[in-house]
């Protein structure tokens, strides 16, 4: 059968929705989208490459500049590959240290793909407390990590710095202070009935589609893939009970709601961390050595791998990283976008799927 | 001065909209750009308005260390932003490079070969804070008495 194509409606690079530049190419009839595709490269840098010959200590820093948004993964994941390949293992106080962070960098990163979301939607009241309260969680990583984004944290064999007991309760004070203001958003978001409309039933996707275009993350498992979160596979997250959330509905609505329960989650694990944790040592030592190793964790977007190669003085000689948002940007483009009724929701719905362009890209 | 450029003056000094473009950063100075929205630091209190648009804008926000893909397209950015303009590097990235400024990579910074930069806000990345003061104090320079200026 022969398509019909009224427009080609070119979206981006910069497009006042898009916090990074990436085109999306619609062949609409009317406003209903036939078909999309996405153009990116708009920031390839070519970090991979840059990485190749240096020592770990150089291209610990370049991991976590991948993506500034989910700086600390980045940094954890590469860390651990390193361990993995070196065998170095890592003290008790340490493995909780790194999950604290690691949920706090979730926190900030679920508050603001739903700050986006709101925004997108024009629901500029709700985005704007979200965005404040993504704030919160910024400042709580700084206490601990000494900097807002790229913090640097983790090293082979444990920690830069330990959590002073006096920084405990502050951390406690701000997790209940977010624990009761999401509450009030999360009913916000619930119950608003135009949210409601302009979110339920658009950009769906179902487990199938899912399946096939690989898609990671929260994406999966608003379509009912909750097996799809790496975090089960973390022997500290399993120590701490660890159980993954999933939604069935797979539209925006879905997205939206289980990056909040994610942040509840994150929330709990955090305090499950807290009551753990006993005085110790922070960092145990260790050299990285020649080895090869793959390592995947799960990112605030989903599955995140490294795969890392190193000679003897600890010099990588070959590294691939596979980041969640390809993934992600694939399924939107070809399966959510797909029948999506009007221009005002093209963006919407690309921005519930959280892409990382400079993740994607690197 | 004459009136009409006191009135100018008045206006802009509180009416200045932002445009921001990432050339390849890895989104971290970007969402310090974002957390000046939030009340916390509330950049409209300013009466500076964020959005994407630079048909509209008067400040252009550049991030990130100059990625092939931009080489047309940032200075036809530049070109439709209308006069008073002026640009703010944010960042050390569209400044040196910073860490992606080595050999191999596809990087081509400084963007002050590419479009004019009038302020630069080094950092990795730069706190909300410091993005809202050098836009806040460079605004007069660049939109006081721009007209009688140009004469």
């Amino acid at each position: 059968m022969k398509k019909t194509v009224d427009v080609s409606l070119p979206i981006g690079p910069l497009h006042p929705c898009f916090k990074e530049p990436a085109r999306i190419r619609c062949e609409t009839k009317g406003e209903r989208v036939i078909s999309a595709e996405m153009d990116l490269g708009y920031v390839k840098k070519g970090i991979e490459r840059i990485m190749r010959g240096r020592p770990w200590q150089e291209v610990m820093f370049l991991a976590e500049r991948v993506c500034g948004i989910c700086s600390v993964i980045h940094n954890m994941v590469c860390i651990e590959t390193l361990e993995k390949l070196s065998g170095i293992d890592v003290p008790e106080r340490a493995a909780y240290l790194r999950v604290i962070v690691n949920e706090l960098d979730r926190i900030q990163s679920h508050l603001l793909a739903n700050f986006s979301y709101c925004y997108t939607i024009e629901h500029e009241t709700l985005s704007m407390y979200l965005l404040n309260l993504r704030e919160t969680a910024m400042d709580m990583l700084e206490l601990i990590t000494g900097a807002r984004v790229t913090c640097a944290y983790m090293v082979p064999g444990g920690v830069r710095f330990d959590l002073r007991d006096e920084d405990r309760l502050t951390l406690e004070e701000a997790l209940d202070h977010m624990e009761k203001e999401l509450d009030r958003y999360v009913g916000m978001f619930k119950n608003g009935p135009l949210i409601a409309q302009r979110s339920k039933g658009v950009g769906i996707i179902s487990r199938d589609d899912v399946i096939e275009a690989h898609g990671v993350g929260p994406v999966a498992r608003a379509s009912g893939i909750p097996e799809s979160d790496r975090r089960l596979e973390h022997p500290t997250y399993r120590k701490l009970g660890f159980t993954p959330l999933s939604y069935e509905d797979g539209d925006n609505y879905a997205r939206i709601m289980i990056r909040f329960d994610e942040v509840y989650q994150s929330i709990g694990l955090i305090r499950r961390c807290l009551e753990n944790m006993v005085p110790g040592p922070i960092r145990g030592g260790g050299t990285v050595t020649a080895g090869e190793a793959t390592h995947a964790g799960e990112a605030p977007r989903g599955e995140l791998t490294y795969y890392v190669k190193t000679d003897e003085y600890g010099r990588i000689i070959d590294i691939a990283i596979r980041t969640p948002s390809i993934m992600n940007i694939e399924s939107c483009a070809h399966y959510m976008l797909e029948g999506v009724s009007s221009a005002a929701d093209i963006t919407s719905t690309f921005i519930s799927a959280d892409p990382c362009i400079a993740c994607a890209e690197r | 001065m004459s009136f009409l450029q006191s009135i100018k003056n008045t206006v802009r000094s509180r009416s200045i909209h932002v445009s921001y473009v990432n050339v390849g950063s890895c989104n971290g100075c970007d969402i310090e750009v974002l957390a000046m929205l939030a009340p916390r630091y509330d950049i409209e209190q300013y009466g500076i308005y964020v959005h994407n648009n630079p048909r509209e804008a008067d400040i252009l926000l550049v991030t990130g260390a100059f990625t092939p893909q931009w080489e047309d397209k940032l200075k036809s950015i530049w070109d439709k932003i209308p006069e008073p303009k002026a640009a703010i590097a944010i960042g050390n990235c569209p400044i040196s490079g910073c860490v992606f400024n080595r050999r191999g990579s596809f990087v081509d910074p400084p963007v002050a070969k590419h479009i004019p930069i009038a302020a630069e806000v080094p950092g990795c990345p730069p706190r909300p804070t410091e993005i809202l003061n050098a836009v806040l104090s460079l605004a007069p320079v660049v939109f006081k008495d721009y007209e009688e200026k140009q004469q």
